[in-house]
């Protein structure tokens, strides 16, 4: 995924967002639709709360912590936040050093991944 | 922004991220390895991006999707990534070239550990000292003297001089960091004292350390005089560069082993012995460095390969050794600081400086304490200087093994002579009534004892960063407040005593007094510490001025001129008796050495500048001259308030209060009166500072002010740019708290 993709989805949705959940009863189907996907993505994302992610910056380096709270521009912060400055495949074995909270500008994410062994285990 | 970097190096604190030596049990070049054992948990990493996207668009704008349990204000004690104020780890990135420890560099031969040639070494050895010097004026060793590879592990070095070398800087570093933080008079902004696990050569002693210099020095001396021009002998260029170059060398290894030593000397007990020691050893180094200025450009780099040249850090010395990101990774995750590493030549003033500054320093061991000190450590502030020479100073006063007086008196013996000196209280004076008398020698030894905490702060507050001094001196008046308390007590119950023991003499507050002159010192030290630090806008100027000289200086000459006069009663009621003839004789002749004299002349002088100043902006404010806050987001009392809140903890003097001033101040002249009331006023001050006998520089200044400003007024009582709508300008260029009007 890269930023160009990033730029179009969030100005489509920028341009379609008349307040979908504040009554829902009035609105025609296809705007009902589409609040329903948006409480449902909004349920997935809260799943994801608290979970170990990982984040690729656009320099190349990774960050691996826990996700803690994020906003409409994909700004994401990361608890106990680790970088690690090669890629995560590469041989050379890495000792990260220790962010803490940290931030990351949605403009400099390239992926984000989230752990699934540890969403299995709940 | 700053505060946001704290709050969040503060979380990262609690978080057990900023340990004091996370690396303890590993040597310097093994650091990146130190291991944490939570991260070898299997993870499955599962892709999610464009998941992610398509939810966090559905938010709304400035809606925080998190949990329950995460504020605001978590959110914005977050480092923010890629903000290269905020991110060190983004500069890893920047440069292309890979980041060598001092083993990899050794085996990939990026430097020499042996042979290396003169050229190198004088390269190598300024480099050095910029980083001393930048570390010194407070950035992290990290980014500075530990950018040098060479200094993290001097036993991989085989190059006897620059092992030495390498040595006596770990070593200095621990001496310098080891003296700071003992004095106390820092603060993050001044001094980073985190060696990041770096070892600075425990397993090598002082004295093997200075041997071994004194060894390279012979060496170096040798090929020196081997090099030397003989008569009728002609030198090649080669060997004069190489004379030269071995000059060059064995002066930067002299200057180190005299600084070094230097700064041994300061640590040791006799204070005064070694203090003169050190001033010896001080001038030694002192007189190397402008022959070290001379010889920089033996040193500079030859080419710079393209290897070397980082375009990401153009403020980072290139030379073979230096690797300026090897600590990035090592530093917190908010490093508030770029450290700019300053030009070698900048650097060898910068010691030259520091030489000279921690020779003036050595001075103090001439006063008596306790009233002179506090004058010499006040002036010795006021040129804003670095954190070592204050360090020093502190330890030399009150060195930290003993806690005495120049490492031989009790404080509370030098406050007593002090007391002596300043108001000579009946019950410290030998030939009183009371003096002999128990309780009140217990109630004065008492006072003694409490009085060492507040005045040992005042020293203490003197020796931090003139911005740090404003805050310190409020909360000292919180102290001296209580022990204006206590001298007020002991003063009223010597008087009981006294009154009982001899009938017609009365007691004078003595002890109260003293305490009420160093309240009022610190309060006028409080006040005019804004002008310096540029707080006051010039539409607070008349209240500022008015309180000044109205209120704290008038206390204060009030105070000292009581002070004055009770020490001449005091001396002739019990000075020493006729028994010793000969002093008496001598006395009698004389006059009597009035001790607060200059003092009283200066405070006048001062009153009536303030005073002057303060009629000048009153003569402005009527002309409408002085741009005044919009109203709507102003209130006067309001600012005044907050500018004398620090008061309000003592209770004599009694805080003005902004009613109370408004109705003292209401104009009752026009401008014109105004101005002229000022410009007498100015003149008056020049005339009283005319009369103090051999003025400083200080005082110098303050006649220019006074005369210039009275220049200036009476130019306006004439009309001189009556309709100039533009407000007057104040200079404070010549003196930091006395401005020079300027008309435009």
């Amino acid at each position: 995924m890269d930023e160009e993709t990033v730029e179009e989805t969030s100005t489509s949705m920028n341009g379609g967002e008349p307040k979908p959940n504040i009554a829902p009863e009035d609105t025609p189907n296809q705007e009902k639709l589409e609040t329903d996907r948006a409480i449902e993505m909004r349920k997935r994302m809260e799943s994801w709360l608290n979970q170990p992610m990982r984040i690729q910056m656009t320099d190349g380096r990774t960050l691996v912590g826990t996700f803690i709270c994020t906003d409409k521009d994909r700004n994401v912060i990361l608890g106990s936040c680790e970088e690690y400055v090669n890629p995560p495949d590469s041989p050379e074995k890495e000792e990260p050093r220790v962010l803490g909270l940290a931030m990351v500008p949605g403009q400099h994410i390239v992926s984000i991944e989230i752990d699934e062994a540890s969403n299995s285990l709940l | 922004m700053e505060s946001l970097c704290r709050a969040a190096e503060m979380e990262a604190s609690r978080e057990g991220i900023l340990p004091s030596d996370p690396f303890d049990d590993h040597d310097g070049c093994s650091a990146f390895s130190h291991h944490l054992p939570s991260r070898n948990i299997p993870r499955n990493w599962k892709n999610i991006t464009e998941e992610f996207n398509e939810s966090a668009s559905h938010l709304k704008l400035g809606e925080l999707l998190h949990d329950s349990i995460f504020g605001l204000f978590e959110a914005m004690s977050a480092i923010e990534m890629m903000d290269p104020k905020m991110d060190a780890g983004m500069m890893c990135n920047q440069s292309g070239h890979k980041v060598l420890n001092l083993q990899q560099s050794i085996e990939a031969g990026r430097l020499k550990t042996s042979d290396l040639t003169n050229h190198e070494l004088i390269g190598i050895m300024d480099t050095t000292f910029a980083c001393l010097a930048t570390w010194l004026e407070g950035h992290s060793l990290a980014q500075t003297v530990f950018t040098n590879l060479y200094a993290h592990n001097p036993d991989l070095i085989d190059d006897r001089c620059l092992r030495a070398f390498s040595l006596v800087i770990l070593k200095m570093v621990d001496t310098i960091k080891d003296k700071v933080m003992r004095a106390g008079v820092y603060e993050e902004e001044d001094f980073q004292s985190m060696t990041y696990g770096f070892k600075l050569a425990h397993n090598v002693t002082e004295l093997r350390v200075v041997g071994m210099l004194k060894e390279i020095e012979e060496d170096y001396n040798r090929r020196v005089r081997n090099t030397r021009a003989r008569q009728g002998e002609d030198r090649d260029t080669a060997t004069e560069l190489e004379h030269e170059q071995c000059i060059a060398v064995v002066s930067r290894i002299k200057f180190c082993r005299m600084f070094y030593s230097a700064l041994l000397a300061f640590t040791k007990k006799e204070i005064k012995q070694s203090v003169e020691e050190a001033k010896k050893l001080l001038l030694l180094a002192l007189d190397l460095l402008p022959a070290i200025q001379k010889t920089v450009e033996l040193g500079d780099p030859q080419v710079i390969s393209d290897d070397e040249t980082s375009p990401a850090m153009p403020d980072y010395p290139n030379v073979m050794g230096f690797e300026p990101l090897v600590n990035q990774r090592l530093l917190p995750p908010t490093f508030p600081r770029y450290a700019k590493i300053i030009s070698r030549r900048d650097a060898i003033s910068y010691l030259e400086g520091l030489m000279a500054r921690l020779r003036t320093v050595c001075e103090v061991t001439s006063l008596t304490p306790f009233h002179p000190i506090v004058d010499f450590f006040a002036e010795f502030s006021k040129q804003c200087p670095c954190v070592l020479s204050r360090s020093v100073l502190q330890q030399i006063f009150l060195p930290y093994n003993n806690k005495k007086v120049f490492g031989v008196e009790l404080v509370q013996e030098c406050l007593r002579d002090t007391l002596r000196g300043f108001v000579c209280p009946p019950v410290l004076a030998q030939r009183s009534p009371i003096y002999n008398n128990a309780q009140a020698k217990e109630m004065a030894d008492s006072m003694l004892m409490h009085s060492i905490r507040p005045m040992c702060s005042l020293m203490q507050i003197h020796g931090h960063n003139r911005a740090r001094q404003r805050d310190k001196f409020g909360q000292l008046l919180e102290e001296l407040a209580g022990l204006q308390d206590q001298a007020e007590k002991v003063d009223a119950n010597l008087h009981t005593i006294m009154s009982k023991a001899e009938v017609k003499k009365t007691y004078e507050a003595s002890f109260s007094c003293w305490v009420m002159y160093h309240t009022l010192r610190t309060m006028i030290q409080y006040v005019q510490s804004g002008f310096e630090l540029e707080l006051y806008g010039i539409h607070e100027y008349h209240y500022i001025f008015w309180y000044l000289s109205d209120f704290l200086y008038a206390w204060f000459i009030s105070t000292l001129s009581q002070a004055d006069s009770m020490l001449g009663d005091h001396e002739t009621q019990y000075a020493e008796p006729q028994g010793k003839g000969r002093s008496n004789k001598k006395k009698a002749k004389r006059k009597r050495p009035r001790p607060l004299e200059r003092e009283l002349a200066l405070c006048k002088a001062q009153q009536a500048l303030c005073s002057g100043f303060y009629k000048a902006v009153m003569g402005f404010r009527l002309d409408t001259k002085i741009k005044q806050p919009n109203s709507e987001f102003d209130n006067e009392k309001v600012r005044f308030e907050h500018r004398f809140s620090a008061f309000s903890t003592v209770p004599t003097p009694p805080l003005v209060q902004y009613d109370q001033f408004c109705e003292i101040t209401t104009p009752k002249m026009s401008p014109v009166a105004l101005y002229g009331t000022s410009s007498e006023l100015f003149s008056h001050a020049a005339e009283l500072l005319d009369k103090v006998p051999n003025p400083n520089p200080e005082i110098q200044s303050l006649i220019r002010v006074a005369k210039t400003n009275n220049v200036v007024l009476r130019l306006l009582v004439g009309g001189h740019k009556r309709d100039s709508q533009a407000p007057p300008q104040f200079e404070f260029t010549t003196h930091r708290t006395f401005p020079i009007i300027k008309l435009v």
